[in-house]
């Protein structure tokens, strides 16, 4: 007796199960999450596959995201606990991570997560040996490191979210003070995602006009009008939002899925993301830091060679220095 | 009460020229007009799905969100406008008064337990509201399940799945198998045991999945599809699009039902909510299980709304 199914349909071919466009998210926390759902609204994927350790969880976040299919078009879901559900990705974003608790030193946290992407990675270049790695968990510039020493791949196909979100944050903040759109603000923030991030005034500009021009003093301690508490709270950000509602998650999916569109259409467009930074700005060791890059179809194919003061260059070169003190230590 | 909106900047008062007006020539003045403005009452996870998705689809030109709880509402949408680079949407703003929804052409409705006593000031005047104008987002949501499930078992995308889920979200929802079609081929008409016990396949266990999954789902305490569900009602609002959807109504007069209860059936949904109800033909079965307990019903569905209990999302219009 057929089926419905028999009955209905007539099959011409068989289904092509290869997908052109698979992204894998590695960790279904808040972040991880919201790094899911704003790829699936931008139709970014044709597949997306999610792995996390905790198996009840994954389960239920692939369900919900699979049922509201109507509502968008990447058609294949899964998740796994195992790695070869990520086969064939072409991004994969790794969200994982272990929290900092009280007390610890970023050393001991660092050393931690180097177990976790140990565990990890190896797995991820092993399923998928052409694929960019994205590094979103924190402290974002080390892990980078850590990913890439681990994966063994070329330095343009691990990248960290590093200050792309910073510079978000920063354009936010002068298109509120300007009543100007976000977008129409240009402002970069590079170096290390976090207390000692980079800003660079002189290139803060609406239109083609940089705001140095009409206020000469932006950005130091003698400006009127404060321009450089803005930086300040960019970097406070994180800490109030994660004060106020436990964490944060929507800006990062967001920045996130703005990576994602530029790596996988081969926009090209620049970013301020972590990168490894050697040989620039007299940085001597293998630091990842955040300059802008150009992002295409092979992860970061150019950097902007920015011509930074030598205040600047100093603050640059501290944080590489920074960095550089708990790396050397670590142990793979 | 002053919207939250970036609320730590300090601008200093200077008569000096400042970078804003070397920079900018100010034209005109005029006050905003908001014509699509949405509201959100709520931050709990149902609350904050629906965010994400009306701005990613770009449906409002302003967002406004209210909770009692003001450290979450804050750290929720300074999180929302740290994104705004990456979105084309003028603001996000919130308060935990109401009066931050001024204008809104839509509020959704998503308090949970944590109620506070104002809240049946709300509740009251949701029943002075035109029936019109009052949504519950019902079985959207259930419909969207059923599609993907549906399609699932064909291999076929879910929204080529055509087929319907009314009357309540939840245990005792109604599915038409009538309606089910591809491409306008009923299933019925492949399998006309579809939807009961004596089918050899089973069809029936689509809608039992539909019912379960929603349990398995609310365990984990994840919410992304019904944020979408709501981002897919709010487009067809605001938009005008007119298209057809299974929520939640005052239904009386149809079906030989006399009493005013809330049921899911098809709805036109425009600008100025539900316009129009689908007379849609239902099986004597479909029609029983339709009316069956509606007894408890006046209780449950349309007091639950008017309650704003946590799994209900009652959407109201409020044009001024």
């Amino acid at each position: 007796m057929s089926t419905v199914k028999e009955q209905l349909i007539e099959k011409l071919i068989e289904d092509d199960k290869n997908s052109q466009c698979k992204i894998t998210v590695v960790g279904t926390g808040a972040v991880g999450m919201a790094c899911a759902i704003s790829i699936l609204l931008k139709d970014l994927a044709d597949e997306l596959a999610l792995v996390d350790v905790a198996s009840d969880k994954l389960k239920g976040e692939m369900m919900d995201l699979q049922h509201g299919s109507l509502f968008f078009s990447t058609s294949k879901i899964t998740s796994g606990t195992d790695y070869s559900v990520s086969a064939n990705s072409r991004i994969v974003i790794v969200t994982a991570g272990a929290r900092q608790q009280e007390g610890e030193t970023r050393l001991a946290l660092v050393q931690r997560n180097v177990t976790i992407m140990k565990s990890i990675i190896p797995a991820i270049v092993h399923y998928s040996p052409d694929c960019k790695i994205l590094v979103v968990s924190n402290p974002v510039d080390i892990l980078t490191y850590v990913v890439w020493k681990i994966s063994g791949l070329p330095i343009t196909r691990v990248i960290g979210s590093g200050c792309n979100l910073d510079s978000a944050r920063f354009r936010y903040l002068i298109g509120e003070k300007l009543g100007v759109h976000p977008t129409s603000c240009h402002g970069w923030i590079i170096g290390e995602h976090g207390d000692s991030s980079v800003p660079l005034w002189s290139g803060v500009n609406v239109a083609g006009v940089a705001l140095k021009t009409l206020d000469p003093k932006l950005g130091t301690d003698s400006d009127k009008e404060h321009w450089k508490n803005i930086h300040k709270q960019v970097i406070q950000s994180a800490y109030e939002i994660i004060k106020l509602k436990g964490y944060t998650s929507w800006a990062i999916g967001l920045s996130v899925m703005d990576l994602v569109g530029s790596i996988l259409k081969n926009l090209r467009r620049v970013h301020p993301v972590s990168t490894m930074v050697k040989g620039l700005y007299g940085i001597k060791e293998e630091i990842f830091l955040s300059i802008p890059c150009v992002l295409g179809r092979n992860g970061v194919s150019d950097v902007v060679k920015i011509n930074l003061n030598s205040e600047e260059e100093a603050l640059f070169k501290k944080s590489a220095e920074t960095l550089w003190n708990i790396q050397k230590d670590l142990i793979f | 009460c002053v919207p939250l909106k970036g609320a730590w900047l300090f601008t200093p008062l200077s008569n000096m020229a400042t970078v804003k007006s070397e920079l900018t020539e100010h034209f005109t003045s005029k006050e905003r007009v908001h014509r699509s403005k949405v509201s959100i009452v709520g931050t709990g996870s149902v609350g904050m799905a629906c965010p994400i998705s009306i701005l990613l689809k770009g449906l409002s030109d302003e967002l406004a969100i209210v909770d009692p709880d003001e450290g979450k509402l804050k750290g929720e949408t300074v999180d929302l406008q740290n994104g705004s680079p990456f979105m084309k949407m003028p603001s996000t703003v919130c308060s935990k008064d109401y009066l931050v929804t001024a204008n809104s052409s839509l509020v959704i409705v998503t308090a949970g337990a944590h109620q506070e006593k104002g809240e049946t000031r709300l509740n009251l005047k949701l029943s002075a509201f035109p029936k019109n104008r009052v949504i519950g987002s019902g079985c959207n949501l259930g419909t969207a399940r059923f599609h993907f499930l549906i399609g699932q078992k064909l291999g076929i995308h879910s929204e080529s799945c055509r087929g319907w889920i009314l009357r309540e979200h939840g245990d005792s929802s109604v599915p038409v198998w009538s309606g089910v079609n591809i491409a306008g081929v009923p299933l019925k008409d492949l399998d006309s045991d579809i939807g009961t016990d004596k089918d050899p396949e089973q069809w029936k266990n689509v809608h039992k999945e539909v019912i379960a999954s929603a349990y398995e789902i609310i365990k984990m305490n994840t919410s992304c599809t019904i944020g979408l569900s709501v981002a897919d009602l709010t487009e067809s609002i605001l938009k005008n699009l007119r298209r057809t959807h299974p929520v939640s109504t005052i239904i009386k007069g149809l079906y030989e039902i006399d009493e005013e209860v809330f049921l899911s059936i098809p709805c036109i949904l425009g600008e100025n909510g539900i316009t129009n109800l689908i007379k849609i033909k239902l099986t004597p079965e479909e029609e029983a299980h339709l009316k069956e307990c509606k007894n408890t019903l006046g209780n449950s569905e349309g007091a639950e709304a008017l309650k704003l209990s946590k799994t209900t999302i009652l959407k109201l219009l409020k044009r001024s």
